[in-house]
């Protein structure tokens, strides 16, 4: 079968790509967590600036899916991979997405008098970075039990991002001038605990591509 | 409950010494298009001719196991295979014609059968070509050479000719190989249209023909059926790895 072999090449292809797109992602998500414990403005609008890339890089993806499918006709576990991979590279899309806005809630709450320090936000960041650094291994190896584990993970990312909120009503109802502020520090707990649902979906999809098993939806409790 | 059409148990097929066939167990249900796969030399053709007793006339040939037709044992003593292969038609890789009229060539097979009323034999030959939808293209000139259609068109005469026998079965060796892409688009769209009078089982090397046109796949490899399942299971999560491989185009 020589023509398969070129069209192997082009599924490593696909894969390095898809592990390229990965790492920009999980250093945007390292960034934007890091910015906004730290109060680094710059390292904020270097991810704002960044995720420019992630995004060619999902087109470029998306054009090579689209020959592969068009040109190779693959079948079984190599269409499981496409269909997959198109999963990977929206959801990889939209967690940049949110690392922006989460850089944007930084940029703003740089202009006003810094909060005190929140742990529960500081363990939401490490949570969720945990998530996606797992669900990328979980691609890059395949490995589907990992893959299961994320899904249990984002119950702890839902929980964080409750309490945070919880807090924070009741720190605005103490003292009404960090009300402001404290809807910032919301939103910001809602783009982790998006990144964190993200980062499940990128699993399921790693469930999917090995199994061909859908367990889209039946993941999150 | 489905009806089964075809089955065979434990079916062995020597070629003298050599043994094409091992132990193939294969239901085939009525008015269903089974695809057989695999890659060259596993078997299928050899598969395809034990079903309607085509393998007889070699010298040496044995089958062991059992092949039923509507339960009843295809091998058993008595069988008339003139009456089982009526029952069951065959269409092979090449087109086959006679050197005849494209007339005769329809009405070939009744003529063998006995039958002889001019009203008969046309109404058969007219409900035979528009079976295989070839009418429109042939019906102005029945009584030039069949030699004289293009391959395509050949082709679906010979489906035409075996459709006239008003057979159960359809028996089908990589009908299509030879045909342009329009040619084979046809033959397809018809397999989809024959599928109600009759049972097909199809052999193919095209892994986007047999996704196309059949409900159930079968995987064949070295004489030995590996998987068969649903068409749809079999390409987009086969359970064996040799079936993934095949049709994945990384065999061998
Ligand atoms: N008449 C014959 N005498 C001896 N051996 C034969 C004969 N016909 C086929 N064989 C052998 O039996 C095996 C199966 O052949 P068969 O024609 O059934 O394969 P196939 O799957 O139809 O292959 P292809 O895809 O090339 O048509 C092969 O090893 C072949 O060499
Ligand atoms: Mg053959």
């Amino acid at each position: 079968m020589q023509q398969r072999i070129h069209f192997t090449q082009k599924l490593d292809e696909l894969r390095m790509q898809l592990i390229r797109m990965a790492a920009l992602t999980e250093k945007a998500v390292h960034d934007a967590t890091r910015a906004y414990l730290e109060n680094d403005t710059d390292l904020a609008e270097s991810v704002v600036m960044n995720d420019a890339a992630v995004n060619d890089m999902e087109d470029a993806i998306d054009t090579f899916n689209l020959e592969l499918l068009a040109l190779d006709q693959p079948m079984a576990k190599d269409l499981r991979l496409i269909i997959g991979s198109m999963r990977l590279t929206v959801n990889l899309e939209r967690i940049g997405d949110e690392c922006v806005n989460l850089a944007h809630r930084t940029l703003f709450l740089s202009t006003r008098p810094p909060l005190p320090a929140n742990a529960r936000m500081e363990r939401l960041c490490a949570h969720v970075q945990d998530m996606l650094t797992k669900a990328v291994r979980a691609f890059v190896d395949e490995d589907t039990v990992l893959a299961g584990e994320i899904c249990a993970m984002d119950h702890t990312a839902d929980e964080l991002s409750l309490k945070v909120l919880k807090e924070a009503i009741s720190t605005m109802v103490e003292e009404t001038r960090i009300v402001e502020r404290s809807v910032h520090v919301i939103m910001a707990s809602r783009h982790l605990e998006r990144i964190g649902d993200l980062a499940t979906n990128l699993a399921e999809a790693v469930i999917f591509i090995k199994e061909g098993q859908n367990v889209k939806h039946r993941c999150k409790g | 409950m489905p009806n089964i059409k075809i089955a065979s148990q434990s079916l062995d097929f020597h070629y003298g010494a050599f043994q094409a066939l091992h132990q193939v167990d294969l239901n085939f249900e009525e008015h269903q298009v089974t695809a057989l796969i695999g890659p060259s030399g596993c078997g299928k053709s050899t598969y395809l001719r034990c079903i309607n007793r085509m393998n007889d006339l070699i010298p040496g040939a044995r089958v062991d196991g059992r092949l039923t037709l509507d339960g009843e044992d295809i091998y058993a003593p008595g069988v008339d295979v003139v009456e089982l292969r009526r029952r069951i038609g065959m269409v092979f890789q090449k087109p086959n014609p006679f050197p005849k009229t494209i007339y005769e060539n329809v009405a070939y097979g009744l003529r063998v059968n006995g039958v002889k009323d001019k009203r008969v034999l046309d109404q058969s030959v007219e409900s035979s070509l528009r079976g295989a939808a070839l009418r429109d293209e042939v019906k102005d000139r029945l009584e030039s050479s069949a030699l004289g259609l293009s391959g395509g068109q050949q082709q679906r005469l010979c489906i035409a000719r075996a459709l006239a026998v008003r057979p159960e079965v359809l028996l089908m060796d990589e009908p299509a190989s030879a045909l342009d892409p329009i040619a084979t688009q046809k033959i397809e769209d018809l397999i989809h249209e024959l599928k109600r009078d009759l049972t097909i089982i199809i052999v193919t090397h095209s892994m986007q023909q047999a996704a196309r046109v059949s409900d159930r796949t079968a995987f064949f490899y070295l004489g030995k059926l590996i998987e068969e399942g649903d068409t749809r299971t079999i390409f987009t999560r086969p359970r064996n790895k040799q079936t993934e491989d095949y049709i994945t185009g990384r065999f061998g």
